[in-house]
């Protein structure tokens, strides 16, 4: 079994933490898990990404190109800079709340025809608002947990949307508990009609 | 009873280190190393361990030595940068060695992604004749350092343990063992001489020195046939591959299809190298390709062995421009080199092949640039931008500032617009550049320069302290800035000297900043907290016109850190679409929609800065408005 997802984002928007769920579901799993995460300079406000490899066997975390099961893109700008590693079957949840750089410089970034390229491009691909259905839970900074719950939802990561919401709940500060129940929740009930949830969550 | 948990690679040498029983602990912060004194530093407490943030490297590694001389496990944590600032102290101490055992954590930044160079801490072991272990996965990582406590323990030396991003800044599940309390029981400092260095004790301890090397070299050898660290696997062609460290899983993750043709031979103890395993491996090689980041390490010793036993092998690597001597490796940089090798070994292997991605990134559209930047709401925003302001009035003056950045989350002030760092070296060199660059600006007519530096608390701290001296000493006209936001921010927000708070958050003395500029004869020091614009711009102006050593310290938070004071919105109705807000601050909370007026996002912490550069208070907070 071997399978790698490459979340991309701007530094700030919980990549690190997204990682560090699926990598512990991943490990509850029985499972081995690499991760590679962005720290330093470039999470102030910079592009960051995610690698994490799951599988039977230890090996190097930086997924190659071409290889990647599954994209979380938390903006579009990110999810397409790092297209180049999703893999042939592979599919894409994308966030389409962009984030607008302060200082554009020449490039005139238009966040709905990016989107367009990765649905055009990709036949399996959830693309919603995450941002804008965690602001109705409660704080648009759950978008990444409710991309998780997405992914599990339509069955895009080797974990059922139970399993996800455990890690979470062990690994998730009680006082933020609640907001992020309700993002796990809505972003569940948004991708009930994309795949066959058979695992519907047991509340 | 061991368990299975997701650490951090900086985690698990940490849990390592304590299972090894280290008593006492001391670094100073730098990406990727940071986490490994942190993890200690939270676990002191529990398990009875001395830990603390040092000043600097220098200082961190000499504190460790002093309780290694005593008989007392120790570790000491840095960056592969922090290690020249330590060099001083390692390269004798490798003459002396120690009692108990001294780990010297140092991680490498190949990229590099948050360093200033790409420098290899394998060539650092070898220049002080000190061990290096490397390890390839977190769990090694945790491994390792348990044999390295070990190592250092029974041969009385300092033991480097190098690891590099992806092993420090990555996670894995990892085994670990049950830790409990360590043992206070340290022997203690015992007179002798031969804690004392001197020319004739080194030329005593030279030879042993030497000959340490090659019984380190022999030692490793032997780990070949005992542990995992190194390992050998027989394939059934000519061609073999060594590597070390995260290019070993490349390497193995790139001939995954051809994994019976290929030897492999895998090196956990760089160094010593050991010669006497190689030498059995390249028995049955005629080409060998040598994958490793950073330096041509492994690839030199290999060059070295094989000229000396008159071997007849071609090797592969960076020196015949088959791998990249720069920049980060993965696997498929690991492919690209291989195949190009192949292309010039006489053999019928096939070239190993990519994968294909299943989107053509020539066809992606146009995306934004996204340069790290000062966050939202940061205070350095705001100093940077007063001194902006007060060197225009300056320039009106016919004088020209020119600003001496420093090592920190400030070093972002040198992006559009603000563009204030005109230099930026080292950690510590902002003021001492800026002292050098007085003496050659202020005699020349029409080209003179007011020369102002920055440095943040920490940095102050760290390597300002000397450099403020000398340039009081030597009367250089220089302005100083000490961005304060009490905290060292961009490794992730420890305390130092000016918080009074240790590591393990313990109340200490605070040490102040302004009181420490006074004491080392700066004659002007002011004292202001960074929110007011125009009163940071009046102090900027003040301290610029001082002939002689100035300094102003800022004071402000950290919005990493701390909780915001609102946020701001723009009053369309107001908003004359000047821009001055987008195209001055560059904060990454104002966005500017073509045609319309800038909108404030979510990011923004309530610093107000942007409302007071606004001509036309257009920009107002929330609850105001509401």
């Amino acid at each position: 079994m071997k399978f790698d997802i490459l979340i991309a984002g701007v530094g700030g928007q919980g990549v690190v933490l997204a990682s560090r769920l699926l990598a512990t579901a991943a490990m509850d799993a029985g499972l081995h898990v690499t991760t590679a995460e962005t720290i330093g300079m470039a999470q102030r406000e910079g592009s960051v990404t995610s690698h994490v490899r799951i599988g039977d066997e230890v090996c190097g975390s930086l997924i190659p190109s071409g290889n990647a099961d599954l994209v979380i893109g938390l903006e579009p700008a990110e999810a397409a800079r790092n297209i180049h590693f999703l893999g042939m079957n592979g599919s894409i949840v994308v966030n389409e709340h962009a984030v607008m750089p302060s200082v554009n410089g020449s490039v005139k970034y238009d966040p709905d025809q990016v989107l367009e390229f990765l649905k055009s491009n990709c036949q399996d691909i959830i693309s919603i608002d995450f941002t804008q259905l965690a602001k109705q839970a409660g704080t648009y900074r759950a978008a990444n947990v409710a991309m998780l719950a997405a992914a599990a939802g339509a069955d895009l990561i080797p974990f059922p949307p139970g399993d996800m919401w455990n890690v979470l709940e062990k690994m998730v500060p009680e006082k933020y508990r609640d907001v992020n129940r309700r993002a796990f929740d809505m972003a569940l009930e948004r991708v009930s009609g994309i795949k066959n949830p058979e695992q519907a969550i047991d509340i | 009873m061991t368990s299975k948990r997701i650490l951090m690679g900086n985690e698990a040498i940490a849990f390592g280190a304590m299972k090894a029983g280290i008593q006492i602990a001391s670094g100073y912060p730098g990406t990727p190393s940071t986490e490994v004194m942190e993890t200690i530093a939270s676990h002191a407490n529990k398990y009875g361990i001395y830990a603390e943030w040092a000043t600097n490297e220098k200082v961190a590694l000499e504190t460790a030595v002093g309780a290694a001389y005593s008989g007392a496990n120790t570790m000491v944590t840095m960056k592969q940068v922090g290690l020249n600032v330590a060099s001083d102290p390692l390269m004798s101490l490798s003459y002396i060695g120690i009692k108990g055992s001294l780990v010297i954590l140092v991680s490498d930044d190949p990229g590099p992604h948050s360093s200033q160079t790409e420098q290899d801490t394998r060539a650092f072991g070898h220049f002080s004749n000190i061990p290096v272990l490397d390890p390839s996965t977190p769990q090694e990582a945790y491994d390792m350092t348990k044999l390295a406590f070990k190592l250092s323990h029974e041969m009385e030396i300092p033991v480097i343990l190098r690891t590099t991003t992806r092993v420090s800044h990555g996670c894995a599940d990892v085994i670990t063992e049950d830790i409990y309390p360590v043992s206070r029981d340290i022997e203690g400092f015992v007179k002798d001489p031969r804690w004392t260095i001197f020319p004739k004790l080194t030329a005593q301890r030279h030879p042993w020195l030497e000959e340490l090397q090659v019984r380190l070299s022999d030692r490793f050898s032997e780990y070949f046939q005992e542990n995992s660290f190194n390992s050998i696997s027989k394939g059934n062609s000519k061609i073999g591959i060594v590597a070390s460290g995260v290019s070993y899983l490349y390497a193995k993750e790139a001939i995954k299809d051809h994994s019976e043709t290929f030897s492999l031979f895998k090196v956990g103890t760089v160094h010593p190298f050991p010669e006497k395993a190689a030498l059995e491996f390249l028995d049955h090689i005629k080409d060998l390709i040598v994958i490793e980041e950073l330096d041509p390490y492994l690839e030199e010793q290999l060059l070295q062995l094989i000229g000396k036993h008159h071997l007849d092998v071609n090797v592969h690597g960076k020196k015949d421009g088959h791998f990249p001597v720069s920049g980060e490796y993965n696997v498929d940089v690991v492919i690209d080199g291989v195949n190009s090798s192949l292309k010039i070994i006489n053999t019928d292997v096939p070239s190993l092949s990519h994968s294909s991605p299943a989107i053509n990134k020539e066809n992606v559209p146009p995306l934004p640039i996204r340069p790290p930047t000062l966050c939202a709401g940061c205070m350095h925003r705001t100093v940077f931008y007063a001194f902006k302001k007060a060197a225009g009035k300056l320039k009106a003056e016919k004088i020209n500032t020119i600003f001496s950045g420093d090592i920190g989350c400030y070093t972002l002030g040198n992006a559009k617009p603000l563009n204030m760092v005109d230099t930026c070296l080292c950690m510590g060199a902002g003021i001492s550049i800026a002292a050098g660059l007085s003496h050659t600006h202020d005699y020349q007519e029409g080209n003179k320069a007011k020369q102002v530096a920055f440095i943040g608390d920490s940095t102050f701290f760290h390597s300002g302290v000397a450099a403020i001296i000398s340039a009081v000493y030597n009367n250089a006209d220089i302005t100083l800035a000490v961005l304060d936001n009490r905290t060292t921010a961009m490794t992730g927000h420890q305390p130092h000297p000016g918080i009074g708070l240790t590591a393990t958050g313990v109340s200490t003395k605070i040490i102040d900043i302004a009181d420490v500029l006074k004491s080392c004869g700066v004659d002007l020091v002011e004292t202001i907290d960074a929110d007011d614009l125009g009163e940071c711009i009046d102090i900027a102006k003040r301290a610029m016109d001082f002939e002689g050593p100035s300094a102003v310290v800022f004071k402000g938070k950290c919005v990493g850190i701390t909780k915001g004071d609102g946020q701001y919105v723009v009053d369309e109705d107001k908003c004359t679409r000047c821009r001055i807000c987008v195209s001055q601050l560059g904060c990454p909370a104002i966005f500017s929609p073509s045609n319309k007026p800038p909108a404030i996002q979510d990011n923004c912490t309530g610093c107000g800065l942007c409302a007071q550069v606004c001509p036309s208070d257009a920009i107002v907070l929330k609850e105001d408005r509401q």
